[in-house]
């Protein structure tokens, strides 16, 4: 399987926590960050790879040579940049393959393919799920 | 019509006034309540706390029979996806969304949203006056690409004919007043001194325009 070049917008714990993973993996990552804390940490382990500037801003995507990104993940912690980013990788930067972080659940009904949405996640409804099933299983061994 | 603004800010408030004291049914929605007090006290619309993009709080504003909507936050990015979700999500048959940014305001119209850039309206404005005195603005067409202007014809267009102002996609003229008359000139048209010419420029050939009328820097 060849290594993919892959662009993580959003360098907070999910997109350290991703890259980390896709890094192990064999993959190429770059990261656009604008906060100078979270880009501080992920330079710490991804060095050079970790732009600083807005991700929403087309010419800092081509500064982090989006053109040549086959996946871009749009992992920020707003849901509206989240959109944009998406946008602009699928429409203008013709990104293969565009994955979303969707942080509040109610927003979820926007992250579509025409906006340029392949894949949506959202740790908070997920995770809820997760626990709600948890219970679940929990209660049928209490209640026999 | 039935108009709804997202933003109550300086532009977004004085939007809501104008339309509702011309009689349309407005509803303005911001996230801070404090912001419906620029309203002018002759307001007679609807205000809603809530956010731009929530779905039942553009329902409850009346998305769905919307004959227009303008989202004029100052966030750039809430004001395109405001803007996606009128057009595309509830088909609302009007739609404009500010953009301040000038580089995402030329990319978004591509995505099918009109946009209105005032950063670019305004150092566009700015860059006239101090240049270009002699071209009175008196509409911009679209998101800035296309200008109307007034000049009166000196000495260099005197005898010349509406023709040779003309070049296609870049410059035509529209009207012209003379001596208190207007008229929609033919090609063969002469202009006189002290015409008034109206003239629809694209905004990359006004220095075209500027040299054709003598007015060099």
């Amino acid at each position: 399987m060849s290594p993919l070049s892959i662009l993580i917008v959003g360098a907070g714990k999910l997109g350290r926590e991703t890259g980390l993973r896709l890094s192990d993996a064999g993959h190429k990552l770059t990261f656009v960050e604008n906060d100078h804390e979270s880009a501080a940490k992920a330079k710490e382990i991804f060095g050079d790879h970790v732009i600083f500037g807005d991700g929403c801003d087309p010419k800092v995507l081509e500064r982090a040579l989006i053109s040549n990104m086959q996946v871009i993940v749009a992992a920020t912690g707003d849901d509206e940049d989240n959109l944009i980013i998406a946008e602009l990788a699928h429409h203008i930067f013709n990104v293969p393959c565009v994955l979303t972080r969707v942080n509040r659940p109610e927003n979820q009904w926007l992250f579509t393919a025409h906006r340029g949405v392949d894949t949506a996640f959202c740790p908070v409804a997920t995770t809820a799920d997760f626990i709600k099933a948890e219970i679940d299983k929990h209660t049928k061994e209490i209640q026999g | 019509m039935h108009i709804i603004i997202i933003g109550c800010g300086r532009v977004g408030a004085r939007l809501a006034s104008l339309l509702s004291s011309s009689g349309h049914s407005v509803v303005v929605i911001d996230k801070n309540p404090e912001a419906f007090e620029r309203l002018e006290p002759s307001f007679k619309g609807k205000t809603i706390e809530g956010v731009g993009f929530d779905r039942k709080t553009l329902i409850d504003a009346g998305i769905e029979h919307a004959d227009a909507l303008a989202t004029v936050t100052n966030g750039d990015n809430t004001n395109v996806v405001v803007a996606s979700v009128a057009a595309q999500d509830f088909h609302v048959p009007r739609v404009v969304a500010r953009i301040n940014d000038p580089v995402r305001a030329e990319i978004f119209p591509k995505l099918g949203i009109t946009t209105i850039s005032a950063t670019l309206w305004t150092s566009g404005r700015i860059f006239e006056y101090l240049i270009s005195p002699e071209l009175h603005n008196v509409f911009s067409v679209g998101s800035a690409g296309v200008q109307l202007y007034e000049f009166e014809v000196q000495s260099a267009l005197v005898d010349r004919k509406v023709g040779d102002l003309n070049v296609a996609n870049e410059i035509r003229v529209v009207a012209i007043t003379r001596e208190g008359v207007g008229f929609i000139p033919v090609l063969g048209s002469v202009f006189k001194w002290r015409d008034r010419v109206l003239v629809a420029v694209d905004t990359r050939s006004i220095d075209k325009l500027r040299a054709m009328l003598g007015l060099t820097n």
